[in-house]
């Protein structure tokens, strides 16, 4: 016999000013089902609560409807309440009479009543329909994977192995060090990026709680929070990195040549290499596609092979295969940071084919002392230094037609940086700046790029550029200043392009991969923009760094932290509470189709064959069955189950229908 | 047809005497000279009893469930329709290959049993609109052939008759299904020959989940006749059984060839039946998928 | 009935939605008091894949005027699926509904994620005066059970 207590709450004068909380009451006093209906000023308070407690021991109460603000607010506030005096916590429904009610019906009292008293009706229905659930446990496994080897992946990992945990960073590239490594000076500090990055890349390759898998990729997870299960690819790398000594022997004796990615391909690398003399682990990879050896094997032909010969150690493995590996991992941190838009689509800046239009992370490669130049600032056409040079900001960013809507965070303060390098390096050049807006929120920010223009002389021309062309040796750049209204034109020597950020090109298959949201760009979705920035809607995954939206190293440096403390959170617990509103197959109804199996987000149906007797004998049959710890309780399945055997526990087709048919029977 | 017929007789007395089928199933004359119906014959003795003539329409493939659970072999004498009815059982995983063996039978189409009642003896019987429709009129699979294939006689889904109601307004569309499903008896005869409706429960017989009332009005019965099309969009063989049986003449299939228009134009052509693997329509979704709720 | 006067007629329109988007978008048209006419009634249900077109037939069996199926975007579920298979089952049933004489007035699915409170409330309102302008809904009502009931309140 279902005997259930209504309790409506004024919230002050937030519901009651409009909804007429006592009428509501009095409404639904006799609505079958219903033993004992009241109203009151605020229920989540303490007396409020109390109240619920008290009419449950007094009333016999086995099922209660609070009627108030939304259950995402107090839902777990009155189950909490109702389960201290012995009631079950999914013995409880939330009528949601604020947010959906008073807040939004301002003035129309009556209405807001009888739409109110329809909700309480609807919630009663449901509850006395709920049944009582318990929730499950699952161990956790105390190990977590960074995906993502940059600072934002290496800074997280740092965090997690120094509060005891184990942690695998996950990285696609031959070594960890990501965008940071390849950029020379920091803003607003201008220190080098490669003094303060190398230190952290030692500490994670030497701290015994972590362990990189380099040149690896994310090929397929399996699980959920606290047990996944992560298959990796790891890539032939054609070197045994258990003998190699890091000697470099074979790259100095490599005939092989290809673009060098690491420098922007403004020089060329060997087939065996290392992406930079700092990389971590310091062994080298063949790359197979530019190697000799390689390339003549497509031929039918098997030459070359002096890294083998050279090798002192006999670490070159030419028969390497790519090899998969399953590990289990209890958190997964997603660090994959971005990419630099190419900026070749745009017409205005010569579609890419100009050598000396070049991208900000050229420039970083430029100005590097180790980098291809050894730090000169010349034109990359005929290595003379430029006298006048032009950057051009919100180059894909701020576009919505051509590029990207948002704005990319980073450029007005690496444009300011690269702009005072310049004249540091070469103070007779000239240096001007097109811009949109100078944005420069951020310690020290603004303070740094009003030396740039005052200290440094660099002109800022706001206005878009509307052409760039060759003219003999020179760039011609074309513009308005908006400021002045006036068209200027600038014969520049080189151009430099503020790229916008972009997400890695592969970042929704990686989203699809691990289970996580992303949005119209690319970019991983959090749980909450304001209250959720690391967490994503996927128990158990994180974020870190610019994968989840442009950001700059302090900015990731800060989440990779935060993400850290949420992985180390969930490692902290030997076991995880799971929620018990999971799909459930009567096996008695289910025909054993299947057709929910492939439906399931979380992989978590599966057909097993049961025995059962049937007309004097036992026969087996296929049935539907659900891991329930792996469900996260969506409901796709019960829809896909014609004959209805699959139903969601707290959701069922009967709860669902009962709300329905409440609501219908108010109808007149 | 009586070449056929006599190979059909041949056939399955050898799979009896030879063991290989313990249990064949094809079609024996009716009481009326339009009925011919299904028969399940477990001995040599009996096989001529089996008949091939222009009224065998009838699905057989439904009746592969029943033998699901016994030691049977089972055989069958499958038209085109059967065997697109057979594949979808498998892909339900509700029979299993290895227990039956398949007698494709090639078929020129089959007379209305229905048309036939109404006419006086003699009188030229129309072909049964699914067949006059039927674009698979020779066996998908089988393990065994009797007879010549057929050229089909269409190529193309043919889609006037929903067109037809799509292009009535609103209101005339309520009247034309108030009209049919207020003949509805709901006997469930569509359900049970329907070889998509294989569930072994139903959710119209579970009266306790509160899907639907006993009351038998044109609402309950277009609840019903919207639900059970909803449950074979995607797996509807388009056999026209469920036409076929229905003593008041519901156009049921209307129903289920909207939703399979809808489902070749929406998310690409589909036909069912004609495998045993692959995604089904609506087990399935494409990131590309049109969007209309924007 | 009362409904029958189509001039001061207040339709009855409820609303399917998804806890993790529009629940919660609708939940933020609270916050920000942006007013709409209190015709609608949500309903909860995890995701909006767990809206079996069935419920929306029932309820308009049992009288009632509109129906709103809401949830995340594509490519926003909770559930990273879910709402792939209810834009594949709405696009068909949407068009089953239409076909069977509905008004294509009275039911539609929308994508309202959590931050659209202001779409919710856009939505809503012009589904309540749409609603209003066509009157109540008399196609697949089954009207014995409607007046059945309403005898039993008038009680």
């Amino acid at each position: 016999m279902e005997r259930v207590g209504v309790f409506i709450c004024h919230c002050g004068s937030n519901i009651g000013a409009v909804v007429d909380c006592a009428k509501v009451a009095e409404n639904v006093r006799n609505y079958p089902g219903v033993a004992y209906s009241t109203d009151y000023k605020y229920m989540c308070s303490e007396p409020g609560q109390e109240m619920i407690q008290n009419a449950i021991k007094e009333h016999n109460l086995n099922r209660v409807v609070v009627a108030s603000c939304s259950p995402r607010m107090h839902e777990k506030t009155f189950r909490a309440c109702v389960e201290k005096v012995g009631l079950n916590p999914y013995m409880f429904e939330m009528a949601n009479i604020r947010e959906h009610c008073s807040w939004v019906h301002a003035g129309k009292n009556e209405e807001a009543t009888e739409k109110a008293t329809d909700l309480v009706k609807m919630a009663v229905s449901k509850v006395c329909k709920n049944e009582e659930l318990q929730k499950g446990h699952a161990p956790v496994t105390k190990r977590a994977l960074v995906v993502g080897g940059g600072i934002a992946g290496i800074q997280c990992a740092l965090d997690i192995a120094n509060n005891g945990y184990q942690v695998d960073i996950l990285e696609r590239t031959p070594s960890i060090g990501g965008k940071m490594s390849q950029i020379d000076k920091t803003f607003p500090t201008i220190d080098c990026s490669a003094c303060i990055l190398t230190p952290k890349m030692v500490e994670a390759s030497s701290h015994p709680n972590i362990n990189l898998i380099t040149y690896s990729e994310l090929e397929h997870v399996d699980g959920y929070v606290g047990n996944f299960e992560v298959t990796i690819r790891k890539k032939a790398r054609s070197v045994d990195i258990k003998k190699c000594t890091g000697c470099g022997t074979c790259m100095t004796k490599c005939p092989g040549k290809a673009d060098d990615e690491f420098n922007m391909n403004l020089r060329k690398r060997t087939a065996i290499y290392t992406p930079f003399p700092q990389a971590i682990p310091n062994k080298p990879v063949i790359d197979r596609v530019n190697c000799l050896k390689f390339k003549s094997r497509e031929n039918g032909k098997d030459v070359c092979g002096i890294c083998s010969k050279f090798c002192p150690t006999g670490a070159i493995d030419y028969e390497q295969v790519d090899e998969l590996v399953t590990e289990k991992y209890g958190a997964i941190v997603m660090a994959t940071g971005y990419e630099q838009f190419d900026h070749s689509i745009y017409g205005e800046y010569g579609y890419g084919k100009y050598p000396d239009v070049i991208s900000g992370l050229h420039f970083e490669r430029l100005v590097n002392a180790s980098g291809p130049t050894q730090g000169h600032i010349v034109r990359p056409s005929d290595h003379k230094e430029p006298k006048t040079v032009v950057m051009v900001k919100c180059v894909g960013s701020r576009d919505p037609e051509h590029g990207k809507s948002y704005c990319s965070r980073t450029c007005c303060m690496y444009t300011a940086k690269q702009a005072t390098m310049i004249r540091d390096h070469c103070p007779d050049t000239k240096v001007y700046v097109f811009y949109m807006d100078v944005r420069t929120p951020g310690k020290l920010y603004d303070e740094f790029y009003n030396r740039t223009r005052e200290e440094y002389g660099v002109e800022y021309v706001r206005g878009r550029v509307s052409k760039i062309y060759q003219d003999g040796e020179q760039l011609m750049v074309k513009g308005e200043d908006t400021l002045l209204g006036k068209q200027v034109e600038i014969a520049a020597d080189m151009v430099i392009l503020a790229n916008a950020m972009i997400p890695q090109t592969d970042s929704e298959k990686m989203a699809q991969i691990v289970g996580i949201g992303y949005d119209k760009d690319g970019w991983f979705t959090e749980s909450h923009p304001k209250l959720g920035p690391v967490e994503t809607h996927t128990a158990g995954v994180f974020l870190a760094g610019a994968c989840q939206g442009p950001k700059d190293i302090p900015d990731s440096v800060a989440q990779a932290g935060a993400a850290a403390v949420k992985v180390c959170a969930l490692l902290s617990k030997d076991q995880l509470e799971t929620e018990p509103t999971v799909s459930k197959v009567d096996t008695k109804i289910c025909s054993g189709c299947g057709l929910c199996v492939p439906v399931c987000p979380y992989k978590a149906i599966t057909l097993e064959t049961i025995q059962e007797r049937r007309a004097g004998k036992t026969i087996e049959r296929l049935v539907a069955n659900v891991n329930s710890s792996l469900c996260q309780g969506c409901g796709a399945c019960t829809v896909t189950c014609r004959s209805g055997a699959a139903n969601l526990k707290h959701f069922t087709n009967a709860q669902i229908l009962a709300e329905v048919d409440a609501l219908c029977q108010t109808i007149l | 047809m009586s070449d056929i017929q006599s190979e059909m007789r041949a056939t399955a007395k050898q799979l009896l005497e030879s063991g290989e089928a313990t249990v064949v199933i094809g079609w024996e004359k009716g009481t009326m000279p339009y009925n011919s119906t299904p028969v399940m014959i477990r001995s040599a003795a009996d096989v001529d009893k089996l008949i091939w003539d222009e009224y065998c329409q009838q699905n057989l493939s439904t009746y592969l469930i029943d033998f699901i659970y016994t030691e049977d072999k089972v055989a069958i004498f499958a038209k085109g329709c059967d065997t697109r009815a057979y594949n979808r059982l498998i892909q339900d995983k509700r029979i299993s290959a290895d227990k039956c063996i398949v007698i494709g039978v090639p078929c020129s189409g089959m007379k209305s049993a229905k048309a036939a009642a109404k006419l006086p003896e003699g009188a030229e019987v129309p072909m049964s609109k699914a067949c006059k429709e039927c674009r698979y009129p020779n066996p998908v699979v089988f393990d065994r052939k009797i007879g010549q294939d057929v050229t089909p006689w269409c190529t193309e889904k043919d889609f006037s008759d929903v067109e037809a109601i799509e292009a009535m307004d609103q209101d005339a569309k309520a009247a034309f299904w108030k009209e049919q499903y207020t003949k509805c008896i709901r006997c469930y005869a569509c359900r049970n020959i329907c070889p998509a409706c294989n569930c072994t429960n139903c959710i119209f017989d579970q009266s306790a989940s509160g899907w639907q009332s006993k009351d038998i009005n044109a609402s309950e019965n277009q609840f019903y006749g919207v639900t059970r099309a909803f449950h074979v969009a995607g797996r509807c063989i388009e056999c026209g059984q469920c036409e076929m049986v229905c003593p008041s003449d519901v156009p049921i299939m209307l129903m289920n060839k909207k939703f399979i228009k809808d489902i070749d134009t929406l998310f690409g052509a589909y036909e069912a039946g004609l495998e045993t693997e692959g995604p089904v329509p609506l087990s399935h979704y494409e990131v590309s998928d049109p969007e209309e709720f924007m | 009935m009362s409904n029958n006067s189509v001039e001061n007629f207040e339709p009855k329109i409820l609303v399917f939605a998804c806890n993790w988007c529009t629940y919660a978008g609708a939940d933020l048209a609270g916050t920000s008091r942006l007013q709409y006419p209190p015709n609608v009634r949500v309903l909860r249900v995890p995701c909006s894949c767990r809206v079996n077109p069935q419920f929306v037939i029932r309820a308009f069996q049992r009288g009632i005027d509109g129906v709103l199926v809401a949830g995340c975007h594509p490519g926003d579920c909770h559930y990273t699926t879910g709402n792939y298979y209810t834009r594949r089952r709405f696009l068909l049933i949407t068009r089953m509904m239409e076909y069977m004489g509905i008004d294509p007035k009275r039911f539609h699915t929308r994508w309202i994620s959590g931050a659209e409170g202001p779409k919710f409330q856009q939505v809503v309102t012009e589904m309540i005066e749409e609603v209003k302008a066509i009157g109540p809904n008399d196609k697949l009502r089954d009207d014995m059970k409607v007046e059945v009931k309403a005898v039993e309140t008038n009680e």
